[in-house]
């Protein structure tokens, strides 16, 4: 249904985007994985039409929406990045602005207005002035303005960003309801790996501008198949500990963690009683084990190199 | 684009700064301006009695009859000259003196008499009377002659007390004071126009049509400021809209507004009628309370509340057209700079060189000018003739001038907007 071909933007000689290939069929949802800065929301901004690409082609239903985006308009839903609201009206007076500029009137209007605030938990609290919001209100408000318009496809760029457990979950829940009862196609931006392995069918995993993988969670996880992960929990940090691991030539990567290491190492390679061995020479005291099967976050990890987030 | 319009009025009527700059400002100023220029007139005099004296050493009809001589001997034309006439007769400041001292609210406050100036002199020794007002001799005449002709050194009225430091005398002394200032200042308003109007009139009588000529209604100080302020803080609305404008592309609305697929003439547009819409319900909403608390156009007529109606809606247009460009700017440059630096100087600046603080007359001949191409300086022009009882076809001229840099600036503004899809950080 929408595709984009070898999308490229490059911002004043910096390229942002580098030969984005994604598609997306009617009713799917799709994950954006990607650490800061990595071009997910220009992507973004190309395929909603707000940025011009450098370029490349984005395509609905097998037509080009480059040089003429209106078909693309009423079909699209974007909640973007920032909360775009007008802070000094309140929650039902911005979607109504939003909805009269998407053509809605009347009863129509008023009945579109009430559905979503519904939807996003907010019908209380509609008449009060955004500024008094929280975070999460804010966003929930933020997400009701994109479906005012009933559109086929809605496209989240990271709509958790700062807020609170409750609101975080109570989007995702809303988003998947919305996915798998009314089949709205959803492409979601985001740097919790959890949140998309929780949501998404298939994921793409950009990264320097670049989709670096993609495939379906299980697919992508396949490839660390013959991969396990070690946690373990120390007493405290022990960085030369850290360091003698991380050279270990069986060991494919090493990482500190909050409660102590986190090492991916070759399925079956028994290390482990090697890894005490050496923790009892730095004189680190271990506090827990625990071997895992690796997750979306690990195979980013083992394709970049980095953690998702600092 | 009534969307746009609801929208932007609410999104203004949340933000108290901005309402107090566009509505209550301008309405302090007026009030300011307006008594300051006028002396202690009304206010709490209610308890304040004084006798007051009053000699006359002028003749008032022999100082007529001497100016009229002279203007004819000055060859004015026939029309000319019985229209100075009648207007020194009717101007005369003898004439406006008393009347405003019968005003209502001075007569209860000061009770006049004339008297010999021995007598007067007597009274004022024995306390009975607190001043004495002297009208020196040739007081109409020389007045006339600055009044109407710009000539000599007018005339000084001399007063005169006893206690030199009490609350009376000082009162009196304000009043009389502000009466002629006051004088001055309306007649140098009817200067202006009447300079217009003598010019219109020589036009018009080549054509071989009607005698449009008049001395005017003279303006008071009241009315000026409720106009000066009103064309001064209208221009603050274009500030206000495009600020406004460059929070709606920083917060990213101004995208949430594209991707609904309007195109961006429309948001341009949306802009002009906003702003236009605006400073129409500011200009209704400052005359009604200057008409209400400080009686600038009490009592006015149907006839002359169109014709106001009918410049504020050109000058509301225009202020569309300001509000317009400084959106084009602060979009594309993507900085409300422009709008901070044009209602933080510019419109200040302009204000100045428009007349809104006081008559360009006053001014150099070079800066009236300039005054009269701003569209403050032109809306200002067209509002005061049209209150000084001109007719409509005179104000075609400011009214086009206005017209046409409205014209001017959407041309320009269009130019400069930034075409569909520019790159958004
Ligand atoms: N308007 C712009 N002008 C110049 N550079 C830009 C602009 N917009 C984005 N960039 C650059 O392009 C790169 C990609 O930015 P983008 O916002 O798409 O990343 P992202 O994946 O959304 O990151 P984040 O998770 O922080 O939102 C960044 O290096 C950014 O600095
Ligand atoms: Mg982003």
């Amino acid at each position: 249904m929408l595709e984009t071909e070898e999308l490229r933007k490059i911002f004043k000689g910096k390229t942002a985007v580098d030969g984005v290939n994604l598609y997306m069929d009617k009713g799917e949802s799709i994950g954006l994985l990607g650490p800061n800065g990595a071009g997910k929301s220009t992507t973004i901004s190309m395929i909603s039409s707000l940025v011009k690409p450098t370029s490349g082609d984005v395509r609905l239903h097998g037509r080009s929406i480059i040089k003429d985006p209106t078909n693309m308009r009423q079909v699209l839903g974007v909640v973007p990045q920032e909360i775009a609201l007008y802070e000094e009206l309140t929650a039902y007076e911005n979607l109504k602005f939003f909805g009269r500029i998407y053509g809605l009137r009347g009863k129509l209007l008023e009945s579109k207005v009430q559905e979503v605030i519904e939807l996003v938990g907010l019908k209380d609290r509609q008449k009060e002035v955004v500024t008094t919001y929280s975070g999460g209100m804010k966003r929930r408000v933020n997400m009701a303005a994109a479906m005012l318009h009933e559109p086929e496809i809605l496209i989240m760029d990271e709509p958790t960003v700062g807020i609170d457990p409750q609101s975080r979950s109570h989007i995702l829940e809303t988003v998947r309801e919305l996915n798998q009862k009314k089949g709205l196609a959803v492409l979601y931006t985001s740097h919790y790996m959890e949140e998309v392995e929780r949501l998404c069918d298939r994921v793409y995993i950009m990264d320097h501008g670049r989709v670096i993988a993609s495939g379906t969670k299980e697919e992508l996880k396949s490839i660390l198949s013959g991969e396990e992960t070690i946690l373990i929990d120390l007493d405290r940090q022990h960085p030369k500990l850290f360091k003698e691991l991380e050279g270990n030539k069986s060991i494919l990567q090493a990482l500190e963690t909050e409660k102590g290491l986190k090492l991916i190492v070759p399925k079956g390679s028994r290390l482990l009683g090697t890894v005490f061995q050496i923790a009892e020479r730095h004189h680190a005291q271990i506090l827990n084990v625990n071997v895992q099967i690796p997750t979306l976050e690990d195979v980013f990890l083992h394709l970049t190199g980095r953690k998702l987030r600092d | 684009m009534i969307d746009f319009l609801k929208k932007d009025i609410l999104v203004i009527a949340r933000d108290r700064t901005e309402l107090i700059v566009l509505l209550f400002m301008p309405f302090i100023l007026i009030g300011i301006l307006g008594f300051a220029l006028r002396g202690v007139l009304g206010g709490d005099t209610g308890e304040l009695n004084m006798d007051v004296a009053m000699v006359i050493n002028d003749n008032e009809q022999v100082g007529i009859e001497k100016f009229s001589e002279e203007l004819h001997e000055l060859g004015f034309p026939e029309e000319v000259h019985t229209e100075l006439q009648v207007v020194a007769s009717e101007i005369s400041p003898y004439h406006l003196l008393t009347n405003m001292l019968e005003e209502e609210s001075l007569q209860d406050m000061i009770h006049v008499m004339e008297l010999g100036e021995e007598e007067a002199e007597k009274e004022l020794m024995d306390g009975n009377i607190v001043a004495v007002l002297t009208i020196p001799e040739n007081f109409t005449y020389d007045s006339l002659h600055k009044m109407l002709l710009n000539q000599g050194d007018g005339s000084n009225l001399q007063i005169t007390v006893n206690d030199y430091g009490s609350l009376y005398a000082s009162m009196f002394q304000d009043i009389i004071d502000g009466f002629a200032h006051n004088l001055n200042f309306e007649t140098a308003i009817s200067l202006t126009l009447g300079e217009n109007t003598a010019r219109e009139s020589t036009i018009d009588r080549n054509l071989g049509g009607t005698e449009t000529i008049s001395a005017g209604e003279p303006i008071n100080s009241f009315q000026y400021y409720t106009i000066g302020m009103a064309v001064m803080f209208v221009l603050f609305v274009g500030a206000t809209i495009s600020s406004k404008a460059y929070v709606e592309k920083r917060n990213h609305t101004f995208n949430r507004i594209l991707l609904s697929g309007k195109p961006s003439y429309m948001y341009l547009g949306g802009k002009t009628i906003s702003a236009a819409m605006i400073t129409l319900i500011q200009l209704v909403i400052l005359f009604s309370l200057s008409t209400l608390i400080f009686g600038a156009f009490r009592g006015k007529t149907i006839e002359f509340w169109l014709g106001m109606g009918f410049i504020s809606i050109v000058v509301a247009l225009c202020v569309g057209g300001v509000a317009t460009l400084l959106t084009s700017i602060a979009i594309r440059l993507n900085s409300d700079s422009v709008s901070h630096i044009f209602s933080g100087g510019l419109v200040s600046l302009f204000a100045f060189v428009g007349g809104s603080f006081f008559p360009t007359s006053d001014m150099p001949a070079m800066v009236a000018t300039i005054g009269n191409w701003t569209p403050n300086g032109a809306a200002l022009t067209a509002y005061l003739q049209w209150m000084q009882g001109l007719e409509m076809s005179t104000l075609i001229s400011p009214l086009s001038r206005i017209v046409g840099t409205f014209i001017l600036l959407l041309i320009v503004s269009v130019f400069i907007f930034p075409k569909r899809r520019s790159a958004s950080s």
